[in-house]
């Protein structure tokens, strides 16, 4: 279990548990946003109620959430308004959002940070932000109490509904507006009276399991919705930047700009100079206007000294990967559960394969971008960022200056996927704004969003099963082998001790591995690939491990159970007993299975030559956060080996569901990334770069090759969990497994072509 | 000095006339509706009307739109009340919303012409439109719902002069 993640603690709020920004102080990270003087004026406005820092009723009623998540499409501040206006009692049509700077006390109360990923935001936030609406409806109450004249006594007999406080009784109601206006609702919570209150049953929900209109749409239909590259700042002007031709570990050994200052409106080049090493060899072209920076950028003349990683590829990281997992000591152990070695030698058959996947790009449609602005002491950073914590000490360590007076400015993201978890658009930024004394907006190309991508990096994994003589799996050992995208950031708290107790490693390489599968003797060994890791700085791509783990998993599981003849979705629901520690879960996701089967009628169709159905399922993010999911895929493979997705039929057991249409749109947006990753979506490194610069030759998923779709979302009453990623994961497994049951050809790497399906047949 | 027709109004702008209109629409007019994508005419984000069509606008110089009339997703309808913005929002279609105006611009200029596409039409029209979020089968969908209140709309209006 990953040390940042405690879920069983979860249902109760416990506001003391800031663990990990003790951690992220002791790596220089914390901030000291409060010291700033400017900052906290706008949050606290005369005649407003403010009964949590998450939220403000105003005298005219109007209840105005601040979410400390980044939203980027989840429409995560849209939900926390939903779980607090369930709890507080106002009327859907008074909630507003707004969305939160870096100051700490907007931290998520279960990670102590503003972060946004691994599909924890509602999970983690449900507790607070009801105990915040309650604490509001509570003092709501009691203020309405006296002004209708009521002993307190009777607060029991008020009824709170739609942002109205009546006292059937008496026939008496006030409004929440009438509360506020009156300046008599002051009572504060102490965190052990938040932690008192008693929150709604299930049954008494009237919000929670509603599709509510979601608060940000009407913005994004007319073209109001502020993204970071919308920021305009009085006297700003523009960078674009000019990335090396690798991809990390260049330098600039020289700039001529004399072409550059024929450009009308060209300010400067800045060479960056970042200390936090984030960024290595870039250049800012300084301009009016972005059209002139662009220009400027082109007509520069830069040398580099392309660095220790400029010779290297795509296939030379394979190769070190493999290399390094034929190592008996490389790596640390993440599950090492009974004694393989003991169970190999006595087993009656044993199976090996490895299982690849090459780089991804996130490409978000927003290209990078972030705005930089010196006023006195504090600096200004305009920018749509997932984890204003660490982004905002990268910022600092690019001006040189104390975290605590870096004011994060936060705006809707156009697609974050993990991309915004990192920093880098900040360096030249700030850099640029300190060297032309100019608010700049840096502004990248996608040409530099691609190549300088912090990319879900290329994968190699072995895995050896060992199978008793009925065919039962009784041990299993997967090798992991990849950059480390987490301990990039330099946080310990982010990463796991192993169990073999040789350091901490890079769980967000490995989750997934440590399945709910019951096999005796399991190991998961985690293997940083040190040139992957420093060639190709890697990042967290919608859905992090489970994206590769899964796809070694679930088509080994599949074919173990082919080689001993038994249908693959029976073979998983036999291992899926609930033995030990997998009690609980296992059976969850073996519904789960069951449901997507019965959904697309997996073995109660008849499929035409050349077609077929493959299952997989999965316990995404991570054993303590999973979402229960399983896919069943349709796919027909043509004699050349090219693959149509006929149908994916995805089962999702999410314990709770907030937005039932918001999962539903989560669950197909990440669906349809997994399809993506797993057919379209490939980037390679040649000569220490990316080679793929666009959508021309970086290809997601677009509308002439959607599939049909089915999403079916099992709700029981357990706590709810995250859709954003989880369903990515189910469905490459699914469909390399739905190939080998239309045409007999394994595939074992991502993304799959045609070429590979072809040669596999012919095999 | 360039000056162009923007949503029905003349606008001045500063730019060489080999400029991309995106970025004199988004800095100078500080219209930010319209988005950058990808500069390279592959994604859709910056679609925009000249004359009724549907058109890249990073891929289109200041200078080539003189004269002409440009729509952007500001100037689409008075309140954000297109039929197809209505559908937008009927069908939640947007997650990120980054692409949003792109899309819904350029499924305008479908409906323009055609108020009963088929899904080929509406895929082969937008298929050059992505979206990163994968909206694509809510986008669909809102297609048809604005395609048919349009429909509605017409008939109503044909049936009233008829009586």
């Amino acid at each position: 279990m990953n040390s940042h993640v405690k879920m069983t603690e979860l249902p109760s709020t416990d506001l003391s548990r800031r663990s990990f920004l003790v951690g992220a102080a002791a790596s220089g990270l914390m901030l000291g946003y409060a010291a700033v003087p400017d900052a906290r004026a706008a949050t606290a406005s005369a005649g407003n109620f403010e009964p949590s820092v998450w939220y403000s009723i105003a005298p005219d009623g109007i209840v105005t959430v601040t979410c400390g998540k980044a939203d980027m499409g989840q429409h995560i501040a849209s939900t926390m308004a939903q779980i607090v206006c369930e709890e507080l009692g106002a009327k859907w049509s008074d909630m507003r959002v707004s969305l939160a700077s870096n100051d700490p006390k907007f931290n998520d109360p279960v990670l102590g940070a503003q972060i946004t990923g691994g599909s924890w935001s509602t999970m983690m936030n449900f507790d607070a932000m009801s105990r915040a609406g309650a604490a509001g409806r509570i003092a709501l109450t009691e203020a309405a109490a006296t002004m209708m004249g009521l002993p307190p006594y009777y607060k029991d007999e008020l009824v709170v509904r739609e942002s109205v406080i009546s006292h059937p009784k008496s026939k008496k109601q006030v409004s929440f507006a009438d509360v506020v206006k009156s300046g008599k609702a002051t009572k504060t919570f102490t965190p052990d009276e938040l932690k008192a209150i008693k929150l709604k049953t299930p049954d008494q929900y009237t919000l929670i399991g509603v599709s509510v209109p979601q608060l940000d749409i009407p913005s994004k239909t007319n073209g109001t919705a502020k993204y970071g590259i919308d920021v305009m700042l009085p006297g700003m002007v523009y960078g674009k930047i000019v990335t090396p031709p690798v991809r990390y570990g260049a330098t600039v050994k020289s700039v001529d700009d004399a072409d550059a200052r024929k450009v009308p409106g060209f300010i400067k080049a800045v060479i960056l100079d970042d200390k936090t090493g984030t960024t290595t060899g870039w250049v800012v072209a300084v301009a009016n206007t972005y059209a002139e920076a662009r220009k400027a950028a082109d007509a520069l003349k830069i040398t580099y000294d392309g660095g220790p990683n400029a010779k290297l590829s795509s296939q030379s990281l394979l190769d070190e990967a493999k290399r390094l997992q034929g190592l008996d000591d490389s790596g640390q152990f993440f599950v090492k559960n009974g004694d393989t070695a003991v169970a190999f030698g006595t087993a009656a058959k044993l199976m090996e394969a490895e299982y690849t996947t090459n780089i991804n790009i996130h490409a978000p449609m927003e290209p990078m971008n972030a705005t930089a602005e010196f006023k006195g002491d504090i600096l200004h950073i305009y920018s749509g960022n997932q984890f204003a914590t660490r982004s905002g000490a990268i910022a600092a360590g690019a001006a040189g200056i104390d975290p605590k007076y870096v004011v994060m400015h936060q705006t809707w993201l156009g697609g974050g996927f993990g991309r915004r978890l990192d920093a880098d658009m900040m360096v030249p930024a700030v850099q640029a704004a300190k060297a032309v004394g100019k608010p700049v907006k840096v502004i990248y190309s996608r040409e530099n969003d691609m190549t300088m991508d912090f990319s879900r990096p290329l994968t190699y994994q072995k895995i050896k099963a060992g199978l008793d003589g009925d065919g039962k799996l009784v041990a299993l050992n997967h090798d992991v082998v990849s950059a480390w995208p987490t301990q990039r950031w330099g946080i310990p708290d982010f990463l796991t001790p192993s169990v073999d107790k040789r350091g901490p490693l890079d769980s967000f390489t490995v989750n997934g591995a440590d399945f709910f599968y019951t096999v005796p003797n399991h190991n998961v060994r985690a293997i940083k690939n040190e040139m992957a890791h420093n060639a190709t700085p890697s990042g967290q791509l919608r859905s992090v491990a489970p994206g590769w783990t899964f796809w070694a998993v679930e088509s080994m599981i599949d074919e173990i159970a082919h080689s001993v003849g038994k249908d693959p979705a029976q073979y998983r629901i036999e291992m899926l007993d609930g033995k030990g520690d997998n009690a609980g879960g296992a059976q969850r996701l073996r519904n789960t299975l069951l449901a997507a089967m019965g959904l697309a009628g997996y073995g109660t169709k008849q499929l035409a030559k050349g077609e077929g159905m493959g299952v997989a399922c999965v316990s995404s993010q991570e054993r303590k956060t999973a979402s229960w999911t399983a896919c069943v895929a349709h796919v027909a493979v043509s004699p050349a080996g090219e693959v149509k997705v006929k149908k994916l039929t995805v089962a999702t057991d999410v314990g709770t569901q907030v937005h039932p249409d918001n999962i539903r749109a989560q669950v197909e947006g990440a669906a349809l990334w997994g399809l993506s990753l797993a057919l379209y979506e490939k980037a390679t490194l040649k000569d220490g770069g990316i080679e793929q610069t666009n959508f021309d030759s970086y290809k997601p998923l677009r509308m002439s090759q959607l599939p049909e779709i089915a999403v079916s979302v099992i709700a029981n009453g357990e706590p709810a969990t995250g859709v954003g990623e989880p369903a990515v994961t189910v469905i490459a497994p699914a469909i390399g497994n739905a190939i080998f049951n239309a045409v007999g050809a394994r595939i074992r790497a991502l993304p799959i072509t045609a070429d590979a399906v072809k040669a596999a047949m012919k095999a | 000095m360039v000056t162009l027709n923007i949503n029905g109004r003349a606008m001045s702008v500063e730019a060489a006339n080999d400029s991309p209109l995106l970025w004199a629409i988004r800095e100078q007019l500080q219209m930010t509706g319209t988005k950058f994508g990808c500069g390279a005419g592959l994604c859709g984000a910056c679609t925009v009307h000249v004359n009724g069509e549907a058109v890249r606008s990073c891929q289109t110089a200041v200078g080539d739109v003189v004269g002409k009339k440009v729509t952007t997703i500001e100037g689409l309808s008075a309140k954000g009340d297109h039929p197809l913005q209505k559908a937008w929002i009927a069908e939640q279609v947007p997650q990120c919303g980054y692409c949003q105006s792109g899309q819904i611009m350029q499924a305008a200029s479908l409906l323009a012409k055609n108020t009963n596409p088929t899904k080929d039409e509406i895929v082969a029209h937008m298929d050059g439109n992505l979206c990163r979020c994968m909206t694509y089968s809510r986008i669909q969908k809102a297609i048809m719902r604005a395609a048919n209140e349009m429909r509605t709309a017409s008939n109503s209006a044909t049936e009233r002069r008829a009586t």
